[in-house]
């Protein structure tokens, strides 16, 4: 997946650049930079390191899976002769948890303006405790009663903000 | 200079010492040490969660209250590097070094105890060194000029990005996309209209606070699920002060004497340096202290300096960062680039001039970290037992909660379904960027000096008619230009010095040597 997600970076540089150089000016009537100037800079730049990175990653994917490498905080963590930081190693990955966690809150979102702001937060959290805490009903009912209640006060209410209003009118 | 320090630290107590401001201090500081309690969910994902509470608020009682969610959470984060061996965020990931293995030797009370007072004395020294700092710093950047702000700015997020170990250019890419997303909206030059496709919600630009809540918070989240986080089940743990083994010998105070001025110092440059931070001062500070230590061999068996190290470092470093940005207006990290973010909102206009104009804020906030410090130093030892029960909660629990939290954070902001649905992207753009190696807090740097960068550049290349004159005819800019070459060639020259190195010990000439 990760060569693939450098490819979608590859292609959305090459479409920010060609978008950026088709509808903006690179200069002004004066001949200053224009709106598309710094863009231009910034999208060059992007498709000539994601491009550096996809051929990297390609070639990593291709010499086969190595050890897994320690990358960005984890890489400046790293801290000589010690490697057991952190509880016992899981190495089992839950991405379709991370898939179900992404539908819930896509449709979280879809619900705001037609539910509005109460009733999708207690639908929302209802869904994700049937879903990942499965068993205790009782719980799962109080929390996605009790705690958007609280956060509807507390932001409705007490800090007077604005919440999504749906048809209910609420 | 003491007698201004003084006079500096008794004009922000005057501001910050009223009933308000020192409600939403304990506020700020008591959801700082929840917040760095949960792995995946740092600072800068807590500042800006909450920053949509804080819009009723003036600014000074505001910027304390997020302050103190900063600082917070590094005495909070400590609490879990010590008790099972999970760091609550990167700053806290040494400290579990030997804290751990103090709490294994059945010294988690004296651990716990130790941390606190360590970050105590920490953040203390790095609150003063900021009253000293900044004004001077502030006095200096005054004869800046464009130039110099640009490279500054890239020198900052290209040191961030030197963090990022090998993949540095993963760094780079993450800042160029910050970058990117940052020219949406009116050209501020020009005023034409860039990449808003015609929708009127984004002629005002992307707004940083859901995408960085999105990248912070969502993205952090996701991650964390797909490690299995919210699988695992709570820990119950007990803590008591009451307990006679709970307090630290008179040997471990005597012992770490001198680890405390070594860490805090240390710390304090780490985080003044732009990019650095707290992570790599506490790194910094504990690897310093095992080396000048009489006996290094003590160091990740429960050794009580290597504990105290890391964490004055950290909360110096955490102190250190508000020095650029309060006296340049240049973050040096993901949480301080949320805060300068949050400082935009509220029309303060951060740079050297927010010394002058606004003394009343900017001291408001020092004095306000230096009581936060005291707080979180009485909260840390006298409320560990509370916090501790925080650990009891299963993430299961914690997970809906924090999505709410954004969801609900990011439309409030403008009342804006759009924003709310840039959150959504921004949390699949910050799991995948976590997931490979990428660095969101470079992203939600560059996006936030986006404008400024881009303002800066133009600027320079129009005073020297197209040319990049300016940037090493002025005497400043030409060392910030010199530095900046040499923080990009020089990892180039030393790999090819050691390639030729080994090429030439490689012929039958260089092994007949």
């Amino acid at each position: 997946m990760k060569k693939w997600f450098s490819l979608a970076l590859v292609a959305a540089a090459i479409a920010y650049t060609a978008y950026g150089l088709g509808t903006l000016r690179l200069l002004d009537m004066s001949g200053r930079p224009g709106a598309g100037y710094f863009p231009l800079i910034v999208g060059i730049l992007l498709i000539v390191a994601t491009a550096v990175n996809a051929v990297r990653d390609f070639h990593a994917s291709r010499a086969g899976p190595r050890a897994p490498e320690r990358t960005g905080m984890a890489a400046a963590t790293r801290l000589p002769g010690r490697a057991d930081i952190g509880p016992p190693p899981d190495d089992r990955r839950y991405g379709l948890d991370v898939l179900v966690m992404l539908g819930l809150l896509f449709l979280f979102i879809v619900s705001l303006t037609i539910l509005g702001g109460l009733l999708s937060m207690m639908a929302f959290m209802l869904t994700f405790l049937c879903v990942f805490n499965r068993g205790k009903i009782a719980t799962n009912v109080v929390y996605s009663l009790t705690l958007p209640l609280f956060l509807y006060w507390l932001f409705r209410i007490t800090l007077n903000a604005s919440l999504p209003i749906g048809v209910f009118g609420f | 200079m003491l007698a201004d320090i003084v006079s500096h630290l008794a004009f922000g107590l005057s501001i910050a010492v009223t009933p308000t401001s020192l409600l939403f201090l304990l506020l700020g500081a008591f959801v700082g040490m929840i917040v760095g309690l949960f792995p995946g969910f740092g600072p800068a994902a807590g500042i800006a969660v909450l920053i949509p509470m804080t819009l009723g608020l003036d600014p000074t009682t505001a910027i304390i209250m997020l302050a103190g969610i900063y600082y917070g959470s590094m005495y909070g984060g400590t609490i879990t590097s010590i008790l099972i061996n999970t760091p609550g965020e990167s700053a806290t990931v040494a400290s579990t070094l030997d804290g751990y293995p103090l709490a294994r030797k059945g010294r988690a009370g004296p651990a716990l105890v130790m941390q606190a007072i360590a970050s105590f004395i920490g953040g203390t020294i790095g609150v003063i060194l900021i009253s000293a700092l900044a004004p001077l710093l502030a006095d200096f950047a005054a004869s800046f000029g464009p130039s110099e702000y640009f490279l500054i700015i890239t020198l900052g997020l290209l040191l961030l990005t030197a963090m990022m170990g090998d993949d540095k250019l993963k760094g780079i890419i993450s800042a160029l996309i910050g970058f990117a997303i940052g020219t949406v909206g009116v050209d501020v030059m020009s005023g034409m209209q860039r990449f808003t496709f015609g929708s009127p919600e984004l002629i005002g630009g992307v707004y940083f606070v859901a995408v960085a809540i999105g990248l912070f918070g969502i993205g952090e989240l996701l991650y964390c699920m797909y490690t299995g986080q919210h699988r695992k089940s709570a820990v119950k743990i007990k803590v008591s002060f009451l307990s006679g083994d709970f307090w630290p010998s008179r040997k471990d105070y005597h012992d770490c004497r001198f680890t405390f001025l070594r860490g805090s110092t240390i710390g304090f440059v780490a985080g003044v340096l732009p990019g650095s931070g707290a992570t790599l001062g506490s790194i910094i500070g504990y690897s310093v202290e095992k080396r000048v230590a009489k006996d290094p061999e003590n160091f990740g068996k429960g050794e009580m300096r290597g504990l105290v190290a890391p964490e004055t470092a950290n909360n110096a470093a955490s102190a250190g960062a508000m020095v650029p940005l309060l006296s340049l207006g240049i973050p040096g990290s993901g949480a301080t680039a949320v805060l300068l973010g949050a400082f935009m909102m509220w029309g303060l206009q951060p740079g050297p001039l927010l010394i002058v104009n606004d003394p009343g804020f900017v001291w408001g906030l020092v004095a306000s970290m230096y009581l936060g410090n005291i707080i979180l130093v009485a909260m840390s030892i006298f409320a560990i037992p509370l916090f501790v029960k925080f650990l009891d909660i299963p993430y299961i629990h914690v997970v809906p909660v924090i999505v709410l939290l954004c969801v609900i954070g990011a439309f409030t902001i403008h009342a804006s379904i759009i924003e709310t649905w840039l959150l959504f992207f921004a949390g699949m753009l910050g799991f995948a960027m976590k997931l490979y190696g990428y660095s969101p807090a470079a992203t939600v740097l560059a996006l936030v000096l986006g404008s400024m960068a881009e303002e800066t550049f133009l600027q320079s290349l129009i005073i020297s008619n197209g040319t990049f004159d300016l940037f090493y005819e002025r005497p400043i800019s030409a060392v910030l230009s010199c530095i900046l070459l040499a923080v990009i060639m020089l990892p180039l020259a030393i790999r090819l010095a050691r390639a030729a190195l080994r090429r030439t010990l490689e012929t039958p000439a260089g092994r007949g040597k």
